[in-house]
């Protein structure tokens, strides 16, 4: 089941839609996914591979990337995997009629909001298991899904993190050195000083 | 200690959940405790303490021993009320006469003028006059030269300990006071008042005759028991006291010479005097008037004749207060003064001269009344003294009004709020008073001027105010909003720019980098220009945030609507009228293509409509279920307007038919809440309830508590407080969920407003309340809630909004009013927040502003628009400090004070008693004026003196004496008295203020005499009268305007061709009872009277009806009871108030 979609611009990761959590699920933090795909949308780039998995514990991402447009769901991970393309494509068809030329011109977060109507309403079909037979066409689409890459959120998350960790180690490592140059020397100006004041005293 | 406070009032912090568990019980009280804090421990301490020392004696009592006494005796505010009823003395100033005797010019003039006549003729009436009935007035006077030097330190640190217990002062200390403790208080004030009380009333009402000095005895008695302590009151100690101003004044050649030009008006001139010769002490008691500074320089004796004056001035205090007995004395023939006014009028001005010249002074100000025609000798000679004297640059606002003597005290148009004295540059760009002003436009450096001047200090908020037409609003678009790293304030005009790299928090102080994008100029497209954006140019200002302002996606518009489809709902009517307006209105709903609406109906069950695309029509689902709650379907109940707008019009065209037979009486409008709550939760929204009877089944049944027979009676109001905690709480898990509930209320039976309240109190709704509403028995509601509709289903809104204000450094915010829930300490959670509602804050001075010489106040409201855009509202204020008494009185507010006391008010009686809040009314209105006199005055007059910013005070504390919410004595619905209670608290204060003293005009005569020009209309504009009947004669029509509703009285006598012209009757017979609506007449008059009336309703949102009112009409109680100058069965007049005023002020 779908739980929330989001799309955004991949250049600045801005969001541009995104459709309401509709029915709150006990017990599932929604919130922190919500926060994860915004963390994601700031990370992607033009090198990133155009359709990707990534999986997060009993749920799973899926986006898909077309036109500078990222456009993302968050889906239980037994939900297949082809029909959660299918609704990303189907959306993508959408939005790029509809706004597609506007994109690399707004400014404003969630300017196309009003595609949540859209998103919801394909959600639906989507949800229903019987108009799945409908779609028995995009199972054949969307043979090549199976080759679609697959990575875990946390690591893709992290991945930008563990450079900046070593970044940080590497600068505290730096002023530590410093540090210890200056206390060496400080030392080493000590020790003259024990040396000579005996000298003196005599 | 405030955020104590404030938790406690939400029950807990953040998490909603627990908030109402926490402190179940306790609903409202708490919330209202915060509030209230200060006044009930003000209870306690104050009534004597707080008032004696503001007193005349504040010097006499010397320090702190007075204090403990005086409570009992001392103190007898409520009382006053009481006691004056009997009115013996009502005979001067009396309504029922219509031509009142107050403005007897027979008696005045002679007067007032002939002793006026020059120079010397002054200096003999002080003297005479000293004998005379004022002389409560003129030992009042005296002590202020020595005596007060002496002991206003001394007295100074009492004084404020009390005046902390004040209302407003305290407002942080008392909060330490926890719950408990708090809660004792009220009561211990209110045995402290029914003490002093009784013997007030029995000893007042005989005051007329021989009582005189009977009604004077409280204060002989006060003493009394202040004489344990050293100083009783009049008594010896002030005898002591007032024998050293003698002996100041008795270096009579001093007087002339230090009298100062600038200070003539309203310096301290006792003081000034006194300084010489006195030396140090009096340098002390100096100096909180500023004149003072003054007095050396002051050495400029050309005034001989002013200085004259002043000189008998003091004389006359001198000898009256020499011997103290003598004034004790004196009491005896002060009550003939009393009941006799036109003498204590006369009396008075001899004292005046130099007052009286700065009326004179100003053209535009309202005459005296008594102005005889042969005065001008004396107005010319004494206005030029003045101008000599005063070089005319005292500021309007301190000129010292005689409120006994000067009745006509309203302007002829609105009331502007104060411009604060600040440079012309800050000035220009700061925010309108509209929209942010403060009780007190220039801010005191000390939380102890601040008690001194014994007013409120708050702030006054209509945040999401229409801006189109009257302001334009700024909206900026730009991915990094810059802000103040630690104190996280907007950037605003108020701050200063170190260089072009750098800017200095205005809040915090705090130093902060200009983002290079900053420096980018969108407007004038220029670069390294960071003073020239729009957030540096504009004091109002919106932002579009970027999406770190967003916890989720921006919401939809969503609308619930909830109706009450019982038998009693139906019988009134008022279905079709929801429908056909949500039908007319459909399109105009603000929002875009994913608005969503719903609709619940509920008698003794729920009724559901499942309004699904597809369907042929809509379906209702039926839960009988109550006890818990649950909705039939998932979605379909909430659907997008766009593409369910036909279904939704079916199921509005049918609704009203579905019910007309229902047979049904229960209400389960509990579990319909509940319902709207969980068909809401996943997106938040508005619900609109419309309710026509007391809840009676399910979760938050109600039980009528109201005992009809005790409206008028009753000693105290009881069931202020909800019944229930059930609406408050489900108002806080609303509020978590971003659901606000709007209240509409169309009853004509008890509905325990005070419970149902709560629900959109804590939620930030609204409510409506329509009395008695019907659709064929009462149009004039009719019309007035189609409006009403109308207006509430179009006015812009705001989704999942959050306000914080902040303020600078070393001020800070206690208490707020209005309809939200406070989460955190400062962060208003507001799910909805719409264009008519208000805000009010009280703050304290936590620290000394010493070294500022502005501060700034910046509200910031963050919102959702209907079109899913996250916007933030920026407004920042900023007003100057001051360091002297006087330049806080000037700068008063007194529609702000008013509009703030009226919310604190609201509380106390909730939290305490109606009494107390009546009290504690009544009290703020003589303590400042006292504090007035004794601190800020350096010429002691008789009188009962006011600055003239402050000279309405009294008056619309009277009127909020008299207001639905707070009168006693008159039976009052409980309902009404509790809408009148939230209007007081929730509506933005230019409404509220038409509320409390609502504009009378005279109609029949309305010419083009500056009338104003909008738009080729021509809006004639009456004067403003007062509100007594003196004013109304029946050879007129007079049109009162109070604000959700207007009367227009038509005398027996009227004007022919007002009637035929512009009523369209014949003559007055024809008249009908019930007549809602001009006839569109095609004459001049007509045309005149409708623009008129139109441009009246268009300056506010919702629509006030239009009741014209025969004088035999059984309405006309509805006029009169507005008519707040003139005296009731229950209440005082103007003139008797200002009489008990002056009488607790000279005590």
């Amino acid at each position: 089941m779908v739980l929330f979609t989001m799309i955004a611009r991949v250049a600045d990761g801005l969001p541009l839609a995104a459709s309401m959590q509709e029915n709150e699920q006990p017990g599932r933090d929604l919130q922190k996914y919500q926060n994860q795909a915004k963390q994601l949308f700031r990370k992607l780039n033009e090198q990133s591979p155009d359709r990707c998995t990534l999986e997060a514990g009993d749920v799973s991402f899926h986006y898909l990337i077309e036109h500078g447009v990222c456009y993302l769901t968050l889906c239980e991970a037994v939900y297949p995997k082809k029909m959660a393309f299918g609704f990303l494509e189907d959306l993508q068809t959408e939005f790029y009629d509809n706004y597609g030329r506007k994109v690399p011109t707004v400014t404003r977060p969630y300017s196309f909001i009003e595609f949540d109507t859209y998103i919801q309403k394909m959600k639906k079909s989507y949800i229903d298991s019987r108009t799945r037979r409908n779609f028995g066409s995009i199972n054949t689409e969307l043979q090549d899904v199976q080759r679609i890459m697959v990575a875990n959120i946390e690591e893709v998350l992290q991945r930008g993190e563990a450079l900046s960790a070593l970044d940080t180690k590497a600068s505290n490592l730096t002023s530590l050195s410093k540090k210890y140059r200056s206390d060496a020397k400080y030392l080493n100006t000590r020790s003259t000083y024990a040396k000579v004041q005996p000298h003196l005293c005599f | 200690m405030s955020s104590t406070g404030f938790n406690s009032r939400n029950g807990t912090g953040q998490t909603y959940a627990n908030g109402p568990s926490q402190n179940p019980g306790m609903g409202f009280n708490i919330g209202s405790q915060a509030p209230y804090s200060p006044m009930p421990t003000k209870g306690p301490v104050a009534p004597g303490a707080g008032l004696y020392n503001s007193g005349p004696y504040q010097p006499g009592p010397p320090a702190g021993p007075y204090q403990p006494g005086p409570p009992a005796g001392a103190y007898q505010p409520g009382p006053p009320a009481g006691a004056f009823q009997p009115g013996p003395q009502a005979g001067p100033y009396q309504p029922a006469a219509p031509v009142s005797s107050y403005h007897p010019p027979p008696g005045q003039p002679p007067l007032t003028r002939p002793p006026m006549g020059g120079p010397p003729p002054t200096l003999t009436p002080p003297q005479s006059s000293s004998p005379a009935p004022r002389m409560p007035h003129a030992q009042a006077t005296p002590p202020p030269p020595a005596a007060m030097s002496h002991n206003y330190y001394p007295n100074q640190p009492p004084q404020q300990s009390p005046s902390p217990a004040w209302q407003y002062g305290a407002a942080a200390p008392p909060a330490a006071a926890p719950h408990g403790a708090m809660r004792a208080p009220p009561s211990g004030p209110v045995g402290n008042h029914v003490g002093p009380m009784n013997p007030a009333a029995t000893l007042l009402p005989p005051q007329p005759s021989p009582s005189s000095s009977a009604g004077y005895a409280p204060t002989p008695l006060a003493p009394v028991p202040h004489s344990t302590a050293p100083g009783s009151g009049p008594g010896p100690v002030p005898l002591h006291g007032y024998t050293q101003p003698g002996n100041a004044s008795t270096p009579p050649p001093m007087a002339p010479h230090p009298y100062q030009p600038a200070s003539a008006p309203y310096g301290a001139l006792p003081t000034g005097h006194a300084m010489p010769p006195m030396g140090p002490p009096p340098m002390g008691n100096a100096t909180p008037p500023p004149p003072k500074a003054e007095g050396p320089s002051a050495g400029n004796g050309h005034q001989a004749p002013y200085a004259f004056n002043h000189l008998e001035n003091k004389m006359a205090g001198a000898p009256q207060s020499g011997p103290p007995g003598r004034h004790l004395g004196h009491y005896p023939s002060l009550p003939p003064g009393y009941n006799n006014t036109p003498a204590s009028q006369g009396a008075a001005p001899p004292m005046h001269p130099p007052m009286q010249t700065a009326p004179s002074q100003y053209p535009p100000q309202p005459q005296l009344y008594q102005q005889p025609p042969g005065g001008p000798g004396l107005a010319q000679m004494s206005s030029s003294l003045a101008s000599l004297s005063l070089q005319g640059n005292t500021p309007e606002a301190l000129r010292v009004v005689n409120l006994l003597q000067e009745r006509n005290l309203l302007p002829a148009g609105p009331i502007p709020a104060p411009t604060p004295p600040l440079p012309q540059d800050l000035q220009k760009v700061n925010c309108n008073p509209e929209v942010f002003r403060c009780t007190l436009s220039s801010i005191p450096q000390t939380q102890s001027l601040l008690n001194k001047a014994k007013l409120p200090l708050g702030l006054l908020l209509h945040p999401f105010k229409d801006l189109s037409v009257t302001l334009q609003l700024p909206v900026v678009t730009s991915s990094t909003i810059v802000r103040c790293r630690s104190c996280r304030t907007y950037i605003n005009p108020f701050v200063s720019f170190l260089d072009q790299r750098r800017w200095k928090c205005n809040l915090c102080f705090r130093v902060n980098d200009v983002p290079e994008e900053f420096m980018y100029n969108p407007i004038s497209r220029s670069y390294g220009e960071p003073q020239k954006r729009p957030e540096v140019q504009n004091a109002t200002i919106e932002f579009i945030a970027p999406s770190e302002y967003m916890l989720r996606p921006p919401q939809p518009a969503v609308y619930l609507f909830v109706l009450d489809v019982s038998h009693n709902a139906v019988e009134t009517g008022y279905l079709n009228v929801v429908c056909q307006s949500l039908l007319d209105n459909i399109s105009a709903l603000p929002g875009d293509t994913r608005t969503k609406v719903g609709f619940i109906t509920f008698d003794s069950t729920i009724h559901f409509y499942n309004l699904q695309e597809g369907l042929s029509q809509p379906q209702m689902l039926i839960v009988s279920d109550i006890e818990e709650i649950f909705l039939p379907t998932p979605d379909s109940l909430l659907v997008n307007l766009n593409e369910c707008k036909e279904l939704v019009q079916d199921l509005l065209k049918s609704l009203p038919h579905i019910f007309e037979k229902t047979m049904e009486t229960q209400s389960a409008l509990g579990p319909a809440l509940q319902a709207a709550f969980k068909l809401l939760s996943p997106t938040g929204g508005r619900v609109s309830v419309f309710q026509t009877q007391l809840p009676s089944m399910g979760v938050g049944a109600l039980k009528s508590r109201e005992d009809p027979n005790q409206r008028a009676s009753a000693k105290d109001i009881q069931h202020l407080a909800p019944a229930t905690d059930f609406y408050k709480k489900l108002a806080l898990d609303c509020s978590g969920q971003q659901v606000a509930v709007d209240l509409f209320l169309l009853s004509a039976q008890y509905c325990d407003l005070a419970s149902l309240g709560c629900i959109s109190r804590y939620s930030a709704g609204s409510v409506y309340y329509y009395p008695s509403y019907h659709h064929q028995h009462n149009p004039a509601q009719v019309e007035r809630f189609e409006k009403d509709l109308k207006r509430y289903l179009t006015r812009k809104i705001g989704f999942e909004a959050v306000m914080r204000i902040r303020c600078t450094k070393g001020l800070s915010i206690h208490t707020f009013h209005g309809n939200f829930f406070v989460r955190s300490t400062d962060l208003l959670s507001l799910p909805n927040v719409n264009p008519d509602a208000g805000f009010a804050v009280q703050m304290s001075i936590e620290e000394n502003l010493v070294d500022m010489q502005v501060v700034s106040f910046q509200a910031a409201l963050l919102y959702t628009s209907s079109k899913g855009e996250r916007r933030i509202r920026v407004h920042t204020l900023c007003l100057p400090v001051v360091n002297s008494l006087t330049d806080v009185f000037a700068g008063a507010d007194v529609q702000a004070v008013t509009g703030l006391l009226a919310s604190m008010a609201v509380d106390r009686s909730v939290s305490a008693s109606l009494g107390d809040a009546r009290d504690a009314m009544t009290n703020a209105a003589i303590d400042s004026l006292a504090s007035y006199r004794h601190a800020a005055l350096t010429i002691q007059q008789p009188g009962l003196l006011a600055p003239a910013c402050l000279r309405l005070f009294p008056l619309y504390v009277l009127a909020l004496l008299k207001q639905k919410a707070f009168r006693t004595g008159t039976s009052t619905r409980l309902d009404d008295r509790v809408f009148s209670m939230c209007q007081l608290k929730f509506q933005p204060l230019v409404y509220a203020m038409l509320m409390i003293h609502p504009t009378l005009y005279r109609v029949d005569d309305l010419s083009d005499q500056g009338a104003l020009n909008i738009s080729e209309r021509t809006i004639p504009q009456p004067r403003e009268l007062q509100l007594s009947v003196e004013k109304l004669c029946r050879e007129g029509a007079f049109l009162m305007d109070a604000g959700s509703v207007m009367h227009l009285w038509v005398g027996r006598s009227c004007n022919p061709s007002f009637l035929t012209q512009v009523l369209g009757v014949p003559d007055y017979a024809a008249l009908p009872q019930n007549m809602y609506q001009l006839p569109e007449l095609e004459t001049a008059e007509s045309q005149r009277t409708r623009a008129f009336i139109g441009w009246l309703r268009e300056q506010r949102p919702f629509y006030p009806s239009l009741h014209i009112i025969r004088d035999d009409s059984p309405q006309k109680g509805d006029f009169m009871q507005n008519m707040i100058e003139d005296r009731t069965e229950s209440a005082l007049s103007y003139y008797e108030f200002l009489l008990h005023m002056q009488q607790q002020i000279s005590k």
